[in-house]
């Protein structure tokens, strides 16, 4: 429980923390964002699963579950992009086939396990093939996020003074215009300036769309993080002893924020995804025909009333993984989480 | 006093903010491909274009455009469309108190179940039931929000048919912006139902968890266990006295979070087709409807900061220690 | 202290779960009584009734000589204006606001006669002046307010004057002989007639619609509604029959029809294969679908000014490598019919086959290796279409049975207006369009010369709606002659001979005829009146019916 910095008997309104900053404070202890926006939603993870259980008693069920499926999907996702293993062509339609699956109104289809799309073309490869893009996307967007999102976030906790101010004002500016319009603005910018053969593939415009947007709220976090860790006695100490700020940084606040930012990053992967499907949705996803969970979604949700298993099946892998990715998120930071009590 | 003098500090804040928030979205849409002019003479020939960007005032230097821009927003004029010529102020009175009642039902219905759930399972830490709920919780937060607007328009509006799949009615709020728009209240909480749902579903386990964990500190103060030894039932200890200063963090971000989602829930106002502020924002992205943007970001971020400057004013009077401090 | 602990427990869990039984049952109530509200409102009690009609867009502005509009446009237009001409069900363009419309000897000069007594629903007369302010602006006459850009494209080639001879007059002088004049004054139910109220509004020109129709319009909130009222002074008595109607933007094809299952809607608009057989295996729900006759057709217009497909090689391997029966078979369950003609059967010109080339994919193969060859490397396509999913699925379709031919082929999507940039400065190769090319018995000018002729606008450079630009002298010839054909059997030779002549250039590549269908519930009627002064009976066309005899009961 996040204690409150000791007012002492203060009568004034106004001389205690504001309701912003008691709440970035709670973002690093409890190291995630309450619902930001429709588009990039993100649960407070404070008191998970793994919170409720004792430190130290080892991995349970959920989190080998989690480890299972993440390794079982990125096995998938990895085969069928090499093309070692991919059972069938994700982009072949079969005529027989079309609309047709479990639960569908024209009923399964022989030889298709899962089904078909609209277009008759098989969902396994098509499954296999977009969970390789939407998890390459999501990577590269937290990737992207972190490395210039960490990194200013890292520099302003940790500096403070001028630069912080400027960085969180950079921040916030960047947080006030609605997601929406930045991620559809950047994706028409880059699909357009990429021109019609695509000199960008449909998945690193998104990954830079995405990863834009991540950039201001993974700085916020970061900053939370290093603001935290710059103000302990091991730094002071190390700056008495005269080390330079960038040594210290680097050294010493760095390796401390790291093990929350993993946690953090688990998080966001499964974000990403999720990003991915909303923008799909909204006409800017990844072009096809490179499918993705997400613009498989988005392509026949107009079919949603005779031929559900197609958003069924995306729909549940993604609910899946992104519970995978939340629950070792939860893990990760239960691990790392060193609490010495207040400041 | 103090208080002016925060107030006068908020409102440099604000328009420090909405003046590089302007700039910032300014640069960002001109960073679409194209202008409006094609959408609003797609047929026209090249001079057409030219003739109509000089109308709009499009062939002027950015920072001119931009000056222009600010100079009637002081005035209170958030321009008008290209496309139609209406001004900016009819689509916001139009489009914003829809997506205001949204968010206001969405979070009611959010902590209409988050209170009593985050309750109860502070109330019962560590039981099962208490890891069976925060189970549920955990697995609902990976459910993305357009998914389960997917299945719920299926199941409850297409199988069952017990409400619309899209559509809207004014309510309470749109006649304050707009007074021909008189209120049908069943009608719109019809249209309205299942995109708050769908929107609360996502908030309430986040909103539960907060008030679990401040509840279940709260729950181990002195005034708790004295109250306990005075006699007071347990129901009384929760709700009167243990709910209201573990609730902050709760109320915080539930603040906060009707100021971001104004803009942040066009994939459900596509959905279910809720002619929202968010919809608005969308279209206006593809028509290139520089102007229109800008104003939109405006009075989002002009309600954000009044949101949080609000719910920053209800933290500090409701901190706990000033309230108890001044108490005693 | 552990018994008071158990009793309280059981009181708060008790108050809660009433409340929550409590909130259960008030929402299952007023679903079902909301739901019985609205199933009332869209079959009211009162004489001609309400009807609710889900349309498949918005539609952002109304002034019409200016506004692109599309098919939902269109209907709107239908309820509050009137046009000086329709086509009745033969095909034949007759005067409807106007009373007659006569050409001279050589049809270069067209008297249009107005019927006395005919008011805009602001009280002002349909006359001479009113005809004259909407034509002019509708050409794009010098001084015109409201001029557009498209339809000046059709019109200022035409027309050379335009002239209020007397109040129930209006002399319309042509640059060229044209017979099929009143074709032109239908424009597929755009060129409704404004009253100069609305027209000399200035930027208000768009939302304020004030026509002769049989409604009037009572509110207008775009992407919510759009509420017209019965016009008491309707020129045709005993029309409307209506109340009132209110156009509700649906988009989503699925969705609009289980609205119309679920009582929200109790007419709708559909062009989707599935979705009308999914209407009319519905049980008691209707739909009136349009026969073959003088529909609309889907194609993919190749872009020939400019690689690839300047090079009519490259065409026929498009052509070839395109199984068009597949892709009707899976996108619409084989329920529409491919075409291979321009026009649909009873326009001139039809044929059950003008030349087009069947699916081969060998010999695509071979000819996409040839081009290849001689243009030194790649044959890349790019496809261009709108956001639409269905657009966006069957153009993957297609996508991929040319990547099978050797053609590299990638797909780009954006919104309509970015769309026809794109095709119109060569940043795609293929544009997938629909339109229509033969609504009249007549004539199949009106439909074809403006979208395919090549000839110089006066504001210099070619003909913008020739998105291809494609200019050889045959199919131009034929389009000019058939602009002055004197008789119906000369027409049918012309275009006869046009539409093989397309088909030989392989400018494009038809798809399938699109059936429009309006589904509606079992208390609707859906009248279609005569038309007056016994000119037939009109014409469901280009998705549009004419309201004025809609009512429903309950």
């Amino acid at each position: 429980m996040p204690e409150l910095p000791d007012t002492g008997v203060d009568d004034e309104i106004g001389s205690g923390p504001t309701a912003t900053e008691a709440f970035e404070r709670e973002q690093h202890e409890f190291g995630g964002v309450a619902g930001d926006s429709g588009l990039l939603q993100v649960g407070a993870i404070e008191a998970g699963p793994a919170s409720t259980r004792r430190r130290g008693a080892g991995l349970g069920f959920g989190a080998w579950a989690a480890i299972g499926w993440m390794g079982f999907i990125i096995l998938i996702a990895v085969l069928a992009k090499v093309g070692i293993l991919t059972w069938g062509d994700a982009n072949e339609s079969f005529a027989s086939c079309a609309r047709k699956g479990p639960l569908a109104d024209e009923g399964g289809a022989k030889g298709f396990l899962l089904g078909c799309d609209s277009n008759g073309r098989d969902m396994i490869p098509r499954l296999a093939l977009g969970a390789w893009t939407s998890l390459l996307v999501a990577v590269g967007a937290v990737t992207l996020g972190f490395i210039i999102g960490g990194t200013l976030g890292l520099i302003a906790g940790f500096t403070g003074g001028k630069t912080d101010t400027i960085l969180t004002g950079m921040f916030n500016v960047l947080l006030s215009v609605p997601v929406i319009i930045m991620a559809l603005a950047l994706v028409a910018f880059l699909q357009g300036a990429s021109g019609e053969e695509g000199a960008l593939s449909p998945e690193m415009i998104l990954i830079i769309a995405i990863g834009v947007v991540a950039i201001p709220l993974i700085g916020r976090i970061t900053r939370a993080s290093s603001l935290t860790w710059a103000q302990r006695e091991f730094v002071l100490a190390s700056r008495a002893q005269g080390a330079k700020s960038r040594r210290i940084m680097i050294r010493e606040v760095l390796p401390n924020v790291l093990p929350a930012m993993f946690s953090i990053a688990l998080l966001a992967i499964g974000i990403a995804i999720v990003a991915e499907g909303a923008l799909a949705i909204l006409g800017v996803g990844v072009r096809p025909p490179t499918p993705s969970w997400g613009n498989m979604i988005a392509l026949d949700r107009g079919n949603l009333f005779k031929s559900p298993h197609i958003v069924f099946e995306a729909s549940l892998l993604i609910f899946f993984t992104v519970l995978s990715l939340n629950l070792l998120g939860d893990v990760v930071r239960a691990r790392f989480d060193v609490r010495e009590g207040g400041l | 006093m103090e208080l002016t003098k925060t107030v006068a500090k908020r409102l440099l804040q604000l328009v420090i903010v909405l003046l590089f928030v302007t700039m910032f979205t300014f640069l960002l849409i001109r960073l679409l491909p194209g202008d409006p002019t094609t959408t609003i003479i797609p047929f026209g020939t090249d001079a057409q274009r030219a003739v109509l960007r000089q109308d709009l005032g499009l062939d002027k230097p950015l920072y001119e455009q931009y000056a222009d821009y600010l100079t009637n927003l002081l005035q209170g004029d958030l321009g008008k469309q290209y496309n139609s010529g209406r001004p900016v102020i009819d689509l916001v009175s139009q489009s914003l108190p829809v997506s205001l009642q949204l968010m206001i039902y969405a979070q009611f219905i959010a902590l209409l179940f988050a209170i009593p759930l985050g309750i109860f399972t502070a109330y019962r830490a560590g039981t099962r039931s208490d890891k069976a709920i925060n189970t549920s919780a955990f697995a609902l937060l990976a459910l993305p929000n357009f998914v389960l607007a997917l299945f719920l328009s299926y199941f409850v509006g297409a199988q069952l048919k017990w409400l619309p799949t899209g559509g809207y009615a004014p309510g309470w709020l749109d006649q304050f912006f707009d007074s021909s728009r008189s209120p049908d209240l069943i009608e719109h909480a019809r249209y309205l139902l299942l995109p708050a749902i769908t929107l609360a579903v996502g908030q309430i386990a986040v909103y539960m968890r907060l008030l679990r964990s401040d509840m279940i500190a709260t729950l181990q103060e002195n005034f708790i266990t004295m109250a306990k030894a005075k006699g007071l039932s347990n129901q009384r200890i929760l709700w009167r006295h243990a709910l209201r200063p573990s609730s902050l963090t709760l109320l915080t971000v539930a603040g906060l979070n009707v100021g971001t989602l104004i803009g942040g829930a066009v994939v459900i106002e596509v959905i279910y087709g809720i002619p929202g502020m968010g919809l608005k924002i969308y279209q206006a992205v593809f028509s290139k409807e520089y102007v229109e943007l800008q104003s939109y970001v405006v009075v989002i971020a002009v309600l954000f900061v009044l949101v949080n400057f609000f719910v920053d004013f209800l933290y500090t009077v409701l901190d706990p220690r000033i309230r108890r401090a001044r108490a005693s | 202290m552990a018994d008071a602990h158990r009793h309280a427990t059981p009181h708060r869990w008790t108050r809660l779960s009433a409340t929550a039984a409590t909130i259960a049952l008030v929402t299952v109530a007023f679903t079902g009584l909301g739901g019985a509200t609205l199933r009332d409102r869209a079959r009211q009690a009162k004489s001609g009734g309400e009807i609710t009609f889900g349309l498949e867009a918005e539609t952002t502005t109304y002034c019409l000589s200016k506004a692109q509009l599309a098919i939902a446009g269109i209907q709107v237009v239908a309820a509050v204006y009137d046009t000086l001409t329709v086509p009745n069900s033969k095909g034949v363009a007759t005067p409807y606001l106007a009373k007659s419309v006569e050409p001279n000897a050589d049809s270069t000069v067209w008297t249009i006669g107005l019927r006395e007594g005919v008011t805009f629903h602001d009280g002002t007369p349909v006359d001479a002046d009113a005809i004259k302010l909407n034509l002019d602006n509708i050409r794009g006459a010098p001084g015109a307010a409201q001029a557009g850009t498209l339809l000046p494209i059709i019109f200022s080639p035409l027309i050379q004057d335009v002239t209020a001879t007397d109040p129930l007059t209006v002399t319309v002088t042509l640059k060229t002989p044209l017979t099929t004049f009143p074709d032109y004054l239908f424009l597929e139910g755009r060129a409704g007639i404004m009253a100069p109220a609305q027209i000399n509004a200035g930027e208000e020109c768009a939302t304020k619609m004030i026509g002769s129709g049989p409604f009037t319009l009572d509110t207008y909130a775009p992407n919510e509604k759009t509420v017209v009222k019965k016009n008491p002074d309707y020129w045709q008595k005993g029309f409307p029959k209506a109340d009132q109607i209110t156009f509700v933007p649906v988009t989503d094809g699925p969705v609009r029809v289980t609205q119309l299952q679920g009582g929200q809607l109790n007419v709708m608009h559909t062009s989707s294969a599935q979705l009308i057989e999914q209407i009319q295996n519905s049980g008691q729900y209707k739909a009136l679908v349009q026969k073959p006759g003088f529909r609309e057709i889907t194609y993919n217009f190749m872009l020939s000014d400019s690689p690839p497909f300047d090079s009519p090689i490259a065409r026929e391997a498009f052509a070839t490598a395109i199984d068009r029966n597949t892709v009707n078979e899976i996108r619409n369950k084989g329920l529409f019919t491919v075409a291979n003609s321009l026009m649909d059967t009873k326009a001139p010109g039809y044929l059950k086959n003008a030349g087009y080339p069947a699916f081969d994919l060998k010999k695509a193969k071979k000819l996409a290796e040839q081009y290849k060859a001689e243009s030194g490397g790649s044959f890349d396509v790019v496809m261009g279409t709108t956001t639409d999913t269905e657009n966006s699925a069957e153009l993957q379709l297609v996508a991929e049975q040319l990547n099978k031919a050797g053609i590299n082929a990638t797909i780009s999507t954006s919104d309509q207006a970015t769309l026809i940039n794109k095709a119109l400065s060569g940043d795609i190769d293929v544009l997938r369009w629909r339109n229509l090319h033969g609504s009249y018995s007549e004539s199949s000018d009106q439909d074809n010369y403006p979208w395919f002729s090549n000839y110089n606008t006066p504001t210099g450079g070619k003909n913008l709606l020739n998105f291809g630009h494609f200019d050889d002298a045959t199919t131009q010839d034929l389009l000019t002659q058939g602009r002055s054909a004197s008789t119906v059997a000369d027409a049918k030779q012309i275009y006869t001979d046009y539409n093989k002549a397309m088909a030989k250039g392989l400018y494009l590549l038809p798809l399938w005829y699109v059936n429009w269908a309006i589904g509606y519930d079992p208390s609707v009627t859906l009248n279609l009146p005569a038309l007056p002064d016994g000119n037939g009976k009109p014409q469901f066309i280009y998705g549009r019916i004419p309201v004025l005899g809609l009512s429903a009961s309950n």
